[in-house]
């Protein structure tokens, strides 16, 4: 099997991940809940993770790196946080339902910064203009989970904090292959997964806190201040009720000192070497829509496509029967898909890893190319 | 033996503190306060030699580090705060 779904999770992981998951368990008990060995053992690892995220983030604080189970527990509590109900809220027309949902709950009055795909600069001023509304805070996706394309963060970033504006950024599609730069980007919280681009298992996540406010989603037990009945009012703490995934925690170590080790950058180029590789087979077939950005450094390793003619999930299946894993539909970000017009049909998407190989994008071109009425 | 207890608001913190000291060639070691110690209920310290405390404290606050409070231990059982 080909796997190209990496943008849903990575399913090929670096060998250390297992081992150390499988290491975890049966070693390392809950930190901070006792003073023997295991406890002790678990605190190691909690705090080497929190470092080693703080390193490759550009965070100068460990404190200051949260465990969450996933990218929307982390980004359910940055915008619960900022957002009350009924206040303005600013996203970009590319955000997942990890977003949008939480917002409709809260019954948020949700203003788009709405640009084409692949402009980054239409999109920051889409974003400029809608800053004179003063929202209560903005909400951007690093990279857009259909479209690959990447939002001009580092400059929103900037005008977020001229005017004084939080900022909450999704790093599920970046971190690992873009610079994520939490204290210099000044963004309030950066939420991202722990099994996609950080090679971690899934069921663990990281949100990295920029400012003072935050509110805990779930209260309960922490190892510490315990006579008291509210939350610790110091992080991490104050945002991490409940027993540690350890085995996650311990996974996702490796997983951050893989990525590490490589460098983000040669993940990147090796991603977008192969993004080009299958965008120069596909564009020469027929009946097919693609959504490639006309410079690519513009778009990560996320590449949708259409079969003109077929519905996209018999696309999806049509593929999986011939061996390529890939996600057809509206991949939870119906928003995006009504930002890029393809709301109605879906697209079926292609996502990169630093396991693939320009021989699998190969043999991927050639099975679409087969299913479009015609072999490259 | 004497040694000096620094509580910490959290084992995170406590962990910075020694990472801290140890970088600076101080010998730390984390562990839960002694109950008698503890006013909120559960929290963490970083254990020092006695002759450490002075240059544990230029270091950490060198840092931005400050601990809540410091006891010193002369004996078992036997705590007594410092004024910081």
């Amino acid at each position: 099997m080909i796997y190209l779904d990496s943008a849903a999770t990575t399913l090929q992981k670096p060998p250390s991940v297992a081992r150390s998951m499988a290491w975890a368990v049966g070693r390392l008990a809950s930190p901070g809940r006792g003073g023997h060995l295991p406890a002790q053992r678990a605190a190691k690892v909690a705090f080497a993770c929190r470092q080693a995220a703080a390193e490759l983030f550009g965070v100068d604080n460990p404190e200051r790196v949260i465990f969450t189970s996933s990218a929307t527990h982390g980004l359910n509590i940055a915008i619960r946080s900022l957002v009350s109900p009924g206040a303005r809220v600013l996203i970009s027309g590319w955000e997942h339902n990890a977003v949008t949902r939480p917002l409709h709950r809260l019954g948020a009055e949700v203003a788009v910064a709405q640009a084409p795909l692949f402009d980054g600069q239409a999109q920051l001023e889409a974003f400029a203009r809608g800053l004179e509304q003063r929202p209560a805070a903005v909400i951007c996706t690093h990279v857009s989970n259909v479209f690959g394309a990447i939002l001009p963060v580092g400059d929103l970033a900037e005008l977020c904090r001229d005017r004084g504006v939080p900022l909450i950024v999704d790093a599920s599609q970046s971190a690992g292959c873009l610079p994520v730069e939490q204290d210099k980007w000044g963004a309030a919280f950066v939420a991202m997964p722990g099994h996609k681009g950080l090679y971690g298992p899934q069921g663990i996540g990281l949100l990295l806190c920029g400012g003072e406010k935050w509110v805990p989603l779930l209260e309960g037990g922490t190892g510490s201040s315990s006579a008291l009945q509210t939350m610790p009012d110091f992080l991490p703490d104050g945002l991490e009720a409940g027993t540690h995934n350890m085995p996650g925690i311990a996974g996702l170590l490796a997983g951050l000192r893989y990525v590490a080790g490589r460098g983000t950058g040669a993940i990147l180029r090796k991603e977008r070497e192969l993004l080009a590789r299958a965008v120069r087979g596909l564009e020469t077939l027929p009946n097919l829509t693609l959504f490639a950005a006309p410079a690519g450094e513009r778009q990560g390793g996320v590449l949708s496509f259409q079969v003109k003619g077929m519905d996209c999930e018999e696309v999806g299946e049509r593929l999986s029967r011939r061996g390529i894993a890939l996600r057809a539909g509206l991949h939870c970000a119906p928003l995006a898909h009504s930002s890029a017009g393809t709301l109605a049909e879906g697209t079926v998407r292609a996502s990169l890893s630093d396991f693939n190989t320009p021989a699998e994008v190969d043999r991927f071109v050639w099975e679409v190319g087969r299913l479009a009425g015609r072999q490259p | 033996m004497v040694y000096y207890l620094m509580v910490c608001r959290s084992l995170t913190y406590a962990q910075r503190t020694a990472a801290m000291l140890e970088r600076a060639g101080i010998t730390a070691r984390v562990l839960r306060s002694p109950k008698v110690i503890d006013r909120e209920g559960c929290s963490h310290c970083v254990k020092i030699a006695e002759r450490s405390l002075t240059p544990s404290l230029v270091v950490l606050n060198r840092v931005g580090l400050t601990p809540r409070r410091i006891f010193l231990q002369a004996g078992e059982g036997d705590y007594r705060e410092v004024g910081l």
